[in-house]
């Protein structure tokens, strides 16, 4: 058979298999409906979902709820790497840049569990292989004897020399909080190099990309505004790329009235639902609050782009992010229901 | 009960001295009782309020914690436990209330700013900060109770030494000194009276022998 590599064909075929998938996701109805049940029926039901493969795959290894996130952790990991191997052409290449952020936060998962000393096993528990690094290399790199030798053998060349150049110091401040940081700000500048390169619905994607990064942004200056400023710590951590100067973005964290910071903030954002959500952000309410209103307008935002762009890249997009908040929002329950949490409070942080 | 002390002026003298110094002793240890017992109802009133706090503080964190999981999983949440590389340093020093060492501990690095946590700003949520905020609160509250409750420990088994010398003093040692002076002072009376018969007798013998002599030389 002759894959077709170019032209509008591989989009078309990539797009409609990813609104397929998205359609068998949870709806919003069933999400609702698995908030008012017991913890017990909660987990028969996961079984009866997509997800019992991987939960008979681990239920020798883990037990409970911890069996359930890590299923679905797996479910997660497997369906990701059948869309990178659905994706033709520079699509599959995109894809891998999109999915970098879990290769970020796996190799730092290494990096800490084998400083802190923890066990290959405890270390590869808290790995999720959605990303361009499948399980196997994974565990290449936890056999590694040092981080040094880690970042050496890490196949992603870029991500490997921003470690380099940081490692010496993580290891003498024992934090990796700086090169965590410097990590996802290459991730950002390699997806607006990927989005401007010419690859179809990748200038509304690159628009989708700089709403991101202003998210991430606003949503930091609202941390380090709870945190009660701390400029001289704060200088790597804003993401170049979107609306906000760094310098901008300093002062705001540092200013008291959350008036004249939501003000200066709607100044230079054109995006109307970010607008709206700026807006509910003047009332006083807890920063994790503030982060799911903005994750929710993100995805709406994201929504949007995909609608008008409908055979390019943002379907595939939009399907690997609800797919990612599907898991999350099931985990949350788990967990939730767990804590004994109640299911008003649970329903605030599902992305739904 | 049986007195075994030499019933002598230099014994009741010393006795005398000796109850003059346990009655002293008393009233100062007395007195230092009544000042530990005054300074242990305030620590006891601050440790109160610390415990009500420190309970809010055990429940926030756990409410935190369930909600950082609930959020982030407990992946995300280990994941970023293993950046908590810095741990707490903890100074003891000690203090002195009313002659009793107590402990002063004195904590650094337990509250952290946000760059500071070893964990990236951008690749962890918001709840983990809260989590790890209201577990750094926790510490802290649990450092200071910790010091608090060793002060009230320290401080109870002080009062409880001195009630006990102070009820040994009260109930036994001077009450046994006055028995021992009373005896004494009873015996020395005695012997004294004893004395004074003796030589009133003594004397009327010689009174007599002295008028039957005379009585004898007027006769003749």
């Amino acid at each position: 058979m002759t894959e077709v590599m170019s032209g509008i064909a591989p989009y078309i075929y990539v797009s409609t298999r990813m609104r397929v998938r998205k359609a068998k996701l949870i709806p919003r109805e069933e999400y609702l409906r698995m908030l008012n049940m017991g913890l017990p029926e909660f987990t028969r039901l996961i079984e009866e979902l997509e997800y019992k493969r991987e939960i008979d795959e681990l239920s020798a290894s883990f037990k409970g709820v911890d069996l359930i996130e890590n299923a679905m952790s797996w479910n997660l990991a497997k369906e990701y790497q059948r869309v990178i191997a659905l994706a033709p052409g520079e699509m599959k290449g995109f894809t891998r840049d999109y999915l970098h952020k879990w290769d970020i936060q796996n190799i730092l998962s290494i990096l800490r569990g084998k400083e802190l000393g923890f066990s290959d096993g405890k270390i590869r528990a808290v790995l999720v292989p959605a990303g361009a690094l499948d399980a196997p290399t994974l565990d290449r790199l936890i056999a590694e004897s040092s981080s040094e030798r880690i970042v050496e053998q890490l196949p992603i060349k870029q991500m490997s020399a921003i470690l380099s150049e940081g490692l010496s110091e993580a290891l003498e401040t024992h934090s990796f909080g700086k090169i965590e940081n410097e990590l996802y700000k290459y991730y950002y500048a390699t997806l607006i190099k990927a989005a401007r390169g010419g690859m179809k619905g990748g200038l509304p994607f690159l628009k989708y990309v700089m709403f991101e990064i202003d998210i991430k942004n606003i949503t930091s200056v609202f941390r380090m505004r709870a945190q009660g400023g701390d400029n001289a710590a704060q200088q790597n951590i804003w993401i170049p790329g979107g609306s906000f100067k760094p310098e901008e973005l300093e002062r705001l964290s540092s200013v008291e009235s959350t008036d004249e910071v939501v003000d200066s903030l709607k100044k230079k954002i054109k995006v109307t639902v970010l607008l709206d959500a700026l807006e509910s952000l003047r009332e006083k309410k807890p920063i994790y609050s503030i982060e799911s209103t903005l994750i929710a307008t993100q995805l709406n935002q994201m929504d949007k782009v995909s609608k008008r762009n409908p055979f390019s890249i943002s379907p595939l997009l939009v399907y690997l992010e609800r797919k990612k908040y599907e898991v999350s929002n099931l985990r949350a329950i788990a967990r939730g229901k767990e804590a004994g949490l109640d299911a008003e409070i649970l329903e605030k942080y599902l992305v739904m | 009960m049986a007195l075994n002390v030499k019933p002598t002026r230099s014994e009741l003298i010393a006795l005398k001295k000796r109850i003059k110094l346990s009655e002293r002793g008393y009233k100062l240890l007395k007195m230092k009782r009544d000042g530990l017992i005054l300074e242990f109802f305030k620590v006891l009133a601050e440790a109160k309020d610390l415990k009500n706090q420190l309970a809010e503080k055990y429940e926030r964190a756990q409410r935190m914690i369930a909600i950082a999981e609930t959020v982030d999983g407990s992946i995300g949440v280990k994941s970023a436990a293993f950046s908590a590389s810095e741990n707490p340093v903890i100074d003891l020093k000690s203090k002195n209330i009313m002659g009793v060492v107590v402990p002063k501990i004195e904590s650094q690095s337990v509250k952290k700013s946000l760059t500071n946590r070893g964990y990236g700003v951008l690749g962890t949520s918001a709840a983990i900060d809260e989590a790890a905020d209201a577990f750094e609160e926790l510490v802290e509250c649990i450092i200071l109770s910790a010091e608090l409750e060793t002060t009230m420990k320290r401080l109870l088994d002080e009062i409880e030494s001195t009630k006990r010398r102070v009820n040994a003093l009260e109930f036994k040692v001077i009450p046994e000194l006055i028995e021992a002076r009373n005896f004494i002072k009873m015996r020395l009376d005695e012997m004294e009276r004893e004395e004074l018969f003796r030589m009133k007798r003594t004397k009327g013998k010689s009174a007599a022998k002295a008028a039957k002599l005379s009585a004898a030389h007027a006769a003749e």
